[in-house]
């Protein structure tokens, strides 16, 4: 059985995994190498201390000392330039050697640039570490206005920030709603109204032709397709991630946006791992390869390859992953992947209340909550079921919804 | 299974100040029944049996910030 274990990636995923090793293998070996200057942190709360909401101390999960009380050998600011699969070790920045028994791959992702002039000029920001809350907190702090770029669950987060801190911006989005690809125009209309209280103006058919600069290479402008001009000291960044793939390029680990994996976490190396958002997995509950980018789902995935990692097989990845939004005064929830499926069900169901489900095949896939999240352990269940709801899908309409409304005859399995 | 064998009850009192030293744990991080739980005592004079994954005096990120009392 293997012994010493590697872990590359100290977030959620690589840090439950280290977790569960140590719980479960008292003896084992184990080095986490992060390329960060800190350990776990709550990468979810990151946005509060943006936002001025949150102090730095309550963020931190595992302190330096946890590593040590628990005989993990940690490395920070420690790169991983090379993974050599045919003789069990990695490489770091620095020339240095770890070999492993069984290596976990916890990497996660990086913010995209947009590919547009000046995209890297001062004042523009990317969102994934506590560094960039820092720079971004500081950044925002002294601005007066703001542009954001990405319509999704992550720029979101940036128009919170210039709300909680007094600035006024401007949201461009390409399409004519906020996350167009999960929500309907009436939907997203009830995010568009909480931007807006909050001084944060959406704008549609919109984005980002070019930045403009100053004489200090700070930017001064958004220039979007239409030749509109937004005047800003500060910009957010937020239009999705290239997963950090590039590690195993070079390998026969097999890459399709993302590591491969089983069901296991397992990669096409047979002591090769992954975990977290960098995985592309065998989604049981879809029947098809998926990936998720949420917390609890990269927490999970740490777990369960930990378990693998000690006796493979011995416990699958079967989750509903879920993502909130609790910038506003009402909850917002998506869960599974609402972006996918060939039909989808929505309605307003009481004033600010409103609900959308995508369904495949006639099953629940995922979906989004706004206002009332009521429904959403019944959502999940039917998931994990795989109930056929197809003659029925007024009925997960209902404000009440339970799965006992719906009639037994659509039980399967 | 979420709920603790005690006979601790809790409540969750909307909080503006985070003290340092407090744990805050964001919904995303709790589990599908403590969720269910702070979606029906948020902002609301309720108690409910205690959740194994909150603890007396965890600030819990939801709409607002809320502290929690376990007695
Ligand atoms: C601002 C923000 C807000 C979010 N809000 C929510 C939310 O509300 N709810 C929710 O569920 N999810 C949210 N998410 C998503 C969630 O945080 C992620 O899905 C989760 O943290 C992924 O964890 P991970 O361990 O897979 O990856 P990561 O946390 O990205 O960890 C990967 C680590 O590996 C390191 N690494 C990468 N390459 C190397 C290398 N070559 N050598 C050494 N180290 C390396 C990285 O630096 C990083 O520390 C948010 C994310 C962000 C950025």
């Amino acid at each position: 059985m293997s012994d010493s274990y590697v872990i590359i990636g100290d977030g959620i995923a690589g840090a439950s995994a280290a977790e569960t090793l140590r719980q479960e293998a008292p003896d084992a070996e184990i080095t986490v190498l992060t390329d960060e200057g800190e350990s776990l942190y709550n990468r979810i709360l990151i946005k509060e201390y943006a936002k001025g909401k949150l102090p730095e101390a309550p963020i931190s999960i595992h302190q330096e000392s946890w590593y040590d009380d628990h005989d993990v050998d940690l490395r920070l600011n420690t790169v991983v330039v090379d993974i050599d699969v045919a003789n069990d070790a990695v490489h770091t920045h620095e020339g240095e050697t770890f070999e492993y028994d069984s290596l976990l791959l916890a990497v996660g992702g990086t913010p995209q640039q947009l590919p547009v002039d000046n995209s890297d000029a001062d004042g523009i920001h990317h969102f994934w570490t506590f560094q960039d809350a820092r720079n971004i907190k500081e950044s925002v702090e002294d601005a007066e206005r703001a542009v954001i770029v990405g319509a999704g669950l992550l720029g979101i987060d940036f128009a919170a920030i210039c709300g909680a801190q007094d600035v006024e911006a401007k949201y461009l989005m390409r399409g004519d709603a906020w996350w167009r690809y999960a929500l309907s125009e009436e939907g997203a209309e009830i995010m568009h109204e909480a931007m807006r209280e909050r001084g944060v103006d959406p704008v549609f058919d919109s984005g980002v032709d070019h930045f403009e600069v100053d004489d200090d290479g700070h930017v001064e402008a958004a220039v979007d397709p239409n030749g509109e001009r937004y005047e800003c000291d500060f910009a957010g960044v937020a239009i999705g991630l290239n997963f950090n793939t590039e590690l195993v390029e070079d390998t026969s680990i097999e890459t399709e946006n993302g590591i491969v994996v089983d069901e296991f976490m397992r990669t096409t190396v047979d002591n090769v791992y992954a975990a977290g958002d960098i995985t592309t997995f065998n989604d049981l509950v879809l029947g098809e390869q998926a990936k998720n980018g949420s917390w609890g789902s990269a927490k999970e995935q740490g777990t369960i390859a930990a378990r693998n990692m000690l006796e493979y097989g011995s416990d699958e990845f079967e989750w509903v992953s879920s993502y909130s939004i609790t910038h506003f005064d009402f909850p917002f929830l998506s869960f599974g992947h609402p972006t996918i499926g060939d039909e989808s069900v929505e309605a307003t169901t009481a004033e600010g209340e409103w609900r959308r489900v995508a369904l495949k095949d006639g099953k629940v896939v995922g979906g989004v909550l706004i206002g009332d999240l009521s429904p959403q352990s019944a959502f999940k269940q039917l998931m994990r079921e795989g109930r056929d709801v197809s003659d029925q899908t007024d009925l997960l309409m209902e404000p009440g919804f339970s799965v006992d409304d719906l009639a037994a005859a659509t039980e399967q399995q | 299974m979420s709920l603790r064998e005690s006979n601790r009850r809790m409540r969750l009192r909307r909080t503006g100040i985070i003290p340092a030293d407090a744990r805050v744990r964001h919904y995303d991080e709790l589990g599908e029944e403590t969720q269910v739980t702070v979606r029906e005592l948020a902002g609301r004079p309720r108690t409910a049996p205690e959740a194994d994954d909150l603890d007396d005096g965890d600030v819990v990120k939801f709409t607002d910030y809320y502290e929690v009392r376990a007695r």
